[in-house]
């Protein structure tokens, strides 16, 4: 007998009963990963009750020549030397596949049984295992179904003998036995009409992964386990030593090898000390049930539970609080338009409305701060929301001009910053429109309030805010605008030309935009969301002509 | 069961031809293609086959996903034995017919026995009437 591969797999039967055919050497096969031998199986009966000797059905028993024949065949001349693999083979077979050899497919007949086995082998349950001989005495009739649980092979249901065998711990009836042996000496009878794979390969096969097998066992094996399984699972622990004890005795009888058949391992689980229903995972928001088998899903509270964690570090908990001031002001907000009836949002004229716009405004102005500075850095911050932006957007044709020209003032001083923040969210072009109205309604000197912000050099920086402001689209459509609707208030109104020191400030504003947008290669030049019409004229007063074609070059 | 001895699972019937009989009657053979620890089964290539004397009729369905408590009982099919049937198979709509025929006839005579049974009721409640009388 040759072994081959670690575990010794290869079985070869023997038995006092087998005396007829030459002592044939078990083939091993091209040995993969595991080799497992399919020695042939004979059928054992095993009765719990001890002899039962059953009349052997006439049908059934076989004339003596025939079992002898039989019995030859039993004999493991071509033993079926299976390997186990997890892959699918040719054939078609479902996992594992199987390498059957040829040797099978010459000499089916020499194979009574073939294990329809488990899909994929499991180490902790393994055995080795030879198949049991029984006493000479008993004859086909009577014999038992021996299983091999090392025998690991899935075969396509076509291959003759097509029903799976159960383990030793389940038996079959002895008229069901009987009655699949009759339709396999039927069958082996006729020649073989098939091949052993007859079927096509199925594509659909391993659907269910190795893993979730896995887990579903697991999942079944868990709720098998227990503390005491002589009590809790009285009759199969019984029923168990039974068999080992039976086993023992065959084996001082005279077998030679010892079978040893598998038990009910359930896993160990240790069960958890307290049970919380419910968790509360770090971060995240919300509560999750935990259930176990023995306490199923407990309602969640709706009620916040306990402490809230500390806010890691100030940043998130500050960033919260905007967040928090933003959606108190836009409930606000959102009270105010639905108090104005339809049309276009306008400032209010009801008392009502126009206090709630008001308390809104400082709302968003003074940030509930006392001092001056973080006030405006609250605003600042709020617009550094995206909806902050929104909120603001729809708040502005609410606001009565002066206060909206504070919010646009604000905002012109801080144009690059917010332009910085704006990055990610690219919102800002949702201001322009009302800022646009409001722009339309500027005096003039409040219109070079707004520009003076930008042209202004920062302490500690070389760069003019412009520079910043016309490479970003919302930054130089704002930009244009007030220009545009300075040149406005300049051609309706001679007289402005004439109050020198506005005017000289802002001819001199319009010559450094005209000169930074010059300066500008094109390609950095943002796209403004609209071209006011009257800005190459402006810069044609102002600015020389080369300029102008150079401008104009840009502009386009 | 291998892997679990003393036990039933149905790892092993898994990528097998199965005949799936269900709480609600009906007879679905398919392809066993996963499993929950609950039994709920997934049928692939999932015939529904509905028998009315010596004769069934097959409804291709494609794929079903049973839920565990409405299986009956399951069983694995031999394909090889499969064809080897004595019943004759027809066609959808003959055995719609037939179907819808017997469940008439059952009924009938469902309907032929509450009458009776409301007869009956009639008759004892006059000879109890009579009874008291007398």
């Amino acid at each position: 007998m040759e072994g081959v591969g670690q575990p010794a797999k290869m079985k070869c039967l023997e038995g006092p009963h087998l005396k007829q055919g030459p002592a044939k050497s078990c083939v091993s096969l091209a040995p993969e990963k595991e080799l497992v031998s399919a020695s042939q199986l004979e059928e054992e009966e095993e009765n719990e009750e001890g002899e039962d000797d059953l009349d052997p059905d006439p049908d059934l028993a076989p004339d003596p020549e025939e079992e002898e024949e039989e019995e030859d065949e039993k004999d493991l001349g071509d033993p079926a030397v299976l390997s186990a693999v997890h892959n699918t083979q040719r054939g078609g077979l479902s996992s594992p596949g199987i390498k059957i050899p040829d040797v099978l497919g010459m000499s089916p007949t020499s194979l009574h049984f073939l294990w329809q086995t488990l899909d994929y082998l499991s180490p902790v349950l393994f055995r080795p295992k030879f198949p049991s001989a029984n006493s000479p005495a008993c004859h086909f009739g009577h014999q038992l179904l021996l299983p091999d649980p090392s025998l690991f092979c899935s075969l396509p249901t076509s291959w003759p003998p097509k029903f799976s065998l159960p383990s030793h711990l389940t038996q079959l009836h002895p008229q069901h036995q009987r009655l699949l042996q009759l339709q396999q000496h039927s069958r082996m009878q006729s020649p073989p009409a098939k091949k052993p794979w007859s079927q096509q390969p199925d594509p659909y096969a391993n659907l269910m992964t190795r893993k979730e097998k896995d887990w579903v066992i697991k999942v079944q094996m868990v709720q098998l386990q227990s503390e005491n399984p002589r009590l809790d699972d009285y009759y199969y622990q019984k029923y168990y030593q039974k068999l080992e004890k039976k086993q023992a005795d065959d084996e001082l009888l005279g077998r030679k090898n010892k079978v040893e058949s598998l038990k009910l391992v359930t896993p160990y689980i240790q069960k958890a000390e307290a049970y919380e229903s419910v968790v509360r995972i770090e971060g995240s928001l919300g509560q999750v049930a935990v259930s176990t088998c023995f306490s199923p899903r407990r309602a969640i509270d709706a009620v916040p539970h306990g402490t809230q964690e500390q806010e890691a570090g100030a940043a998130s908990s500050q960033r919260l609080q905007v967040l928090h001031h933003i959606e108190k002001m836009f409930l606000q907000l959102l009270e105010i338009e639905e108090g104005q009836k339809d049309g276009p949002p306008e400032p209010c004229y009801s008392e009502q409305q126009s206090n709630q716009v008001e308390k809104l405004f400082l709302a968003l102005k003074t940030q509930e701060q006392n001092n001056l500075e973080e006030a405006a850095d609250g605003f600042l911050q709020v617009l550094s929301v995206r909806k902050g932006k929104a909120l603001v957007a729809r708040m502005l044709p609410f606001l009565p001009q002066n206060q909206a020209v504070s919010l646009l003032l604000a905002i012109t001083h801080h144009l690059p910053l917010l332009v910085r923040r704006d990055v990610t969210d690219q919102a800002l072009q949702m201001l322009f429109k009302p800022l646009d109205r409001c722009i339309s309604h500027l005096t003039f000197h409040e219109l070079l309030q707004g520009l003076q912000g930008l042209t202004l050099l920062a302490p500690g920086s070389s760069e003019r805010p412009v520079t910043v402001v016309l490479q970003n689209q919302f930054g130089i459509s704002l930009l244009y605008a007030l220009l545009s609707h300075g040149e406005q208030l300049v051609s309706l109104d001679s007289s402005l030309e004439k109050s020198n020191s506005d005017y000289t400030t802002w001819t001199d504003m319009v010559v450094l935009i005209a000169w930074e947008i010059a300066q500008m290669p094109t390609a950095s030049l943002a796209e403004p969301l609209t071209f006011p019409s009257n800005l190459l004229p402006l810069f044609c007063h102002h600015v020389d002509k080369q300029l102008v074609q150079q401008l104009e070059a840009r502009m386009e | 069961m291998n892997y679990m001895p003393g036990t039933a699972s149905l790892i092993e019937d898994i990528d097998k031809k199965h005949l799936v009989l269900l709480r609600d009657g009906r007879t679905l053979i398919g392809f066993l293609r996963s499993i929950d620890q609950f039994a709920n089964l997934v049928l692939h290539q999932t015939v529904e086959r509905i028998h009315v004397g010596k004769k069934y009729g097959d409804i291709p369905r494609g794929i079903f996903v049973v839920r565990g408590e409405n299986v009956v009982l399951l069983g694995e099919i031999d394909l090889e034995k499969e064809s080897d049937t004595p019943l004759q198979q027809v066609s959808i709509e003959e055995i719609l017919e037939e179907q819808r025929v017997e469940q008439q006839t059952r009924l009938e005579a469902e309907k032929l026995k509450v009458q009776a049974l409301k007869d009956r009721e009639k008759e004892v409640q006059t000879e109890e009437v009579r009874g008291s009388q007398s």
